[in-house]
């Protein structure tokens, strides 16, 4: 049954899914989207937020958000340790299209089979007071457990976005797969900036993972709901772009939620990759590439 | 700062090819040398040997700043960047996704650049007032003489004492050329540049050349001590028109 309101929150619960969506496609978007690796690992890396989020709050109480945060430098060395591995093992040699397509795709399971053996196919959840209340505005609900995700989603992506934009560094790193060469003659060193640039996506993965641990109950093959969807709104942002990767998925997000409040959850995928379909037949690069 | 570049028996090539047979030269403080030759005969290969894009097996190349000497040979080109020589390679090579500013702000990458970054960019866009307007488009979507400017640009932006140019009449057309030549040699002026420029468009090349050497086969084949040496020799006549 069709009322304003309802719409009304449908779009305000769509709004912070997409922006949830956007801190899981962030760092997918930097590797997929700037360096060329295609890290179809990268939900499960997430994934491993989650976990790592779990642990330390069922140990320690403390909250998942700031755990997130917490780990981040972790993840971020787990990364750069990461693109060492793939550059000498396929990067160097020229090998990346299949070989390292394979590579992510094996690092997916191991990290997935590690966890199950570890924790078992079981759903875990974090607790923290926040969680199954809700705000109310008018006639506006915001539950907490996807309110707070959206708000650190957003000041993660705005703070990459920063990065990229102001810092010489964060430049290079959009240049890096543009022209390699050129970038060693602007006196950087592209597989330095290659690193840095994989341990910032895997960072992200450390917050992404606690927000999705918020948000719902997780296990540990959750993130291959993630792949399609993610690489989704990616290449519907435009490769390379990462505010067009924020948009994406806020209207993947949006879309999603007023279809699932009006016709039913099982829809919601669906129109997803419709909306990407309909995108690469008539935009193929990108609602917001450049060029 | 008085910089200059010694080449010494450099020989280097691709694999088991040979471009350069024992090529000897220099660049002093101050001068604009132009290398002349047409395709296939080793320019661009001797010049990704001073930036280090290309390494000899024999030979040496020696960087003089202020009396100090540096060996380039076995330098990364990001550390050759931070010598303070910088390089408009053939083609232009821009970041054609990035705008303009994007891309001249990567050309100040070099820690000695960054801070220089306000006043080189202003500087910049006063030889160039078309990248001024054009600041925000993407280095993509320009004419090719335009993303010639931004590629000269760029490589101003890092700062440097010596500048080498790799063919910047490639794709151009001849007025366009005559400008950029132009440009370069008030850059020079500028900025008390020591400049390279490896071009096979001998009349332009010869406007702003203070001396050059012509590279046949990998080999120099004739050294021009003063631009006039260099125009009235047999050899050019012999190369460039035909005589």
């Amino acid at each position: 049954m069709f009322t304003p309101e309802l719409l009304l929150n449908a779009v305000v619960a769509g709004l912070m899914l997409g922006s949830f969506y956007a801190a899981v496609a962030l760092g997918l978007s930097i590797t997929f989207g700037q360096l060329d690796i295609v890290n179809i690992a990268h939900p499960t890396f997430v994934i491993l937020g989650s976990f790592v989020a779990y642990i330390i709050n069922e140990n320690f109480g403390l909250d998942p958000v700031l755990i997130g945060v917490l780990f981040m430098p972790i993840f971020y060395f787990i990364g750069t340790t990461l693109y060492r591995v793939y550059y000498a093992s396929f990067e160097r040699t020229g090998q990346e299209s299949l070989s390292g397509l394979a590579f992510f795709f094996g690092l997916m399971f191991i990290i997935e089979v590690v966890l199950i053996l570890t924790f078992g196919v079981d759903y875990r959840l974090v607790e923290a007071d926040y969680i199954g209340q809700t705000l109310h505005l008018g006639p506006l609900d915001f539950p907490y457990r996807m309110l707070v995700p959206a708000i650190a989603a957003c000041i993660v992506t705005g703070a990459v976005v920063l990065y990229m934009n102001k810092t010489f560094m964060g430049k290079a790193i959009l240049a890096v797969s543009q022209d390699r060469l050129a970038l060693q003659l602007m006196g950087a060193n592209p597989l330095q900036v290659k690193r840095i640039a994989l341990g910032i996506a895997i960072a992200t993965a450390a917050l992404a993972g606690a927000l999705l641990i918020i948000i719902q109950p997780v296990e540990p093959s959750v993130g291959r709901m993630y792949i399609g969807r993610i690489f989704a709104i990616v290449v519907l942002g435009g490769m390379g772009s990462i505010s067009g990767t924020f948009l994406a998925a806020i209207l993947i997000g949006v879309v999603e939620s007023i279809i699932s409040t009006f016709y039913g959850p099982s829809w919601a995928p669906a129109v997803g990759f419709g909306i990407l379909l309909l995108t690469l037949a008539i935009r193929p690069q990108g609602i917001f590439g450049r060029a | 700062m008085a910089s200059s570049i010694t080449v010494t028996n450099v020989e280097a090539g691709y694999g088991s090819v040979r471009v350069l047979h024992g090529v000897t030269m220099s660049v002093n403080s101050g001068e604009t040398v132009v290398l002349l030759g047409s395709n296939g005969n080793g320019k661009s290969t001797l010049i990704k040997c001073i930036t280090g894009l290309a390494t000899p097996g024999e030979g040496d190349i020696v960087l003089d700043v202020d009396g100090e000497k540096t060996s380039l040979i076995g330098k990364t080109p990001e550390e050759i960047v931070d010598l303070g020589i910088a390089m408009v390679p053939e083609g232009r090579r821009l970041f054609p996704s990035l705008t303009v500013e994007e891309n001249l702000h990567l050309g100040a990458y070099r820690m000695a650049a960054r801070e220089k970054l306000a006043e080189n960019l202003d500087f910049v866009y006063e030889t160039f007032p078309r990248l001024m307007e054009r600041r925000n488009q993407l280095a993509g979507s320009m004419s090719g003489g335009e993303q010639q400017m931004v590629a000269v640009a760029r490589a101003m932006m890092s700062d440097p004492t010596i500048l080498l140019v790799d063919e910047p009449s490639v794709g151009l057309a001849p007025i366009l050329v005559s400008r950029m030549i132009a440009t370069i040699k008030e850059l020079k002026e500028k900025k008390n540049l020591t400049v390279l420029m490896a071009e096979q468009n001998f009349n332009q090349a010869i406007k702003i050349a203070d001396r050059g050497y012509i590279i046949v086969h990998g080999e120099i084949e004739f050294e021009g001590k003063t631009a006039d040496d260099l125009a009235n020799n047999d050899m050019i006549k012999q190369y460039y028109l035909g005589t």
